[in-house]
């Protein structure tokens, strides 16, 4: 740093260094907006990407949950099926008998 | 070094000092944000899943439950087949009676027999349709020979419209016992009904 010989010179030189010294803090300032942009934007980007992510996850999850239904309908069904195929055949084999008891009620063989 | 250089110096020193202190806020500052942002993230994410989840189950419930509800309709439909065959048949059966006297004539005599009972009265009418009327003779022996008390029973010469079976009234009109074949199958119906399920289904 020059070392002043008028009292004029101290003063540019202290004037000078107060304009350095605000300089660094605009830079200092700018600097940090910078800082927090850069954020903003590293959120918005793990934010995408951990959503979009997350939306796959979501859409497999979705789409086995429809599968596990489907078999699991399916399995009833054939499950019911069976089991009426099995109660429609008791039934049948007990229609003569049943018919037997009612016309026993209507012609009051039956007590 | 000089004072005034020592002064700048200063100078410079305390801005470099509030530049770094600046910094290192601003760094804290998205570090926070960073941190929260992760934890939102995060949340969100969780619930992405978590509704996914939610709906998978809601979607396997909602199908499971329509095939059970689809299966239950199958049954009924089934059952209600095999019941309105069965009361079909039976109702055929007790109108065949009618021409095989040998079954017929014993059975008119319970139904005449069973009014009278109900009637409660000293003297009974008993009302039947054409074809009975024809074959009355053996019919009042059969009702006199079996009949206990001492109730006085008389036909009516007037044909009723009916299948079969009789209607059993008080002298006046006034009570009667409709025991015709018809009526008692109506009359009965909710009991067969009931009957054929619990010997067809066990329920």
């Amino acid at each position: 740093m020059p070392e002043p010989e008028t009292g004029l010179d101290t003063v540019r030189i202290i004037v000078d260094a107060e304009k350095q010294a605000a300089k660094i803090i605009e830079d200092a300032k700018a600097e940090a907006v910078a800082i927090r942009k850069r954020i903003d934007g590293v959120i918005q980007e793990q934010r995408e990407k951990t959503l979009a992510e997350t939306r796959k996850e979501a859409a497999y999850i979705a789409a086995r949950g429809k599968q596990e239904a489907k078999a699991e309908t399916e399995k009833f069904e054939k499950e019911s099926a069976q089991a009426l195929e099995e109660l429609v055949t008791k039934a049948s084999a007990k229609k003569n008998a049943t018919v037997d008891k009612l016309v026993g009620i209507v012609l009051q063989v039956e007590k | 070094m000089s004072e005034t250089s020592r002064f700048t110096e200063d100078i410079l020193t305390s801005a470099k000092s509030k530049a770094d202190a600046i910094i290192r806020e601003a760094e804290a500052e998205t570090q926070r944000a960073s941190d929260e942002a992760r934890g939102a993230i995060s949340r969100e994410a969780e619930a992405i899943i978590r509704n996914a989840k939610a709906e998978a189950d809601a979607t396997k419930r909602r199908e499971v439950s329509e095939a059970r509800h689809l299966s239950k309709i199958r049954e009924q439909r089934e059952k209600d087949k095999i019941m309105l065959d069965v009361m079909d048949r039976a109702k055929k059966r007790v109108l065949e009676t009618i021409g095989d006297d040998a079954k017929y004539i014993p059975m008119l005599t319970r139904l005449i027999e069973s009014g009278i009972h109900e009637l409660g009265e000293k003297s009974a009418m008993i009302h039947l349709n054409e074809r009975d009327l024809r074959n009355i003779s053996s019919l009042e022996l059969r009702v006199n020979k079996t009949l206990t008390g001492d109730v006085k029973v008389e036909v009516s010469k007037r044909p009723i419209e009916a299948s079969g079976g009789a209607v059993i009234s008080s002298q006046n009109g006034k009570i009667r016992m409709v025991n015709t074949l018809d009526q008692r199958f109506e009359a009965l119906e909710s009991k067969l009904l009931v009957e054929a399920r619990k010997s067809l289904f066990g329920q």
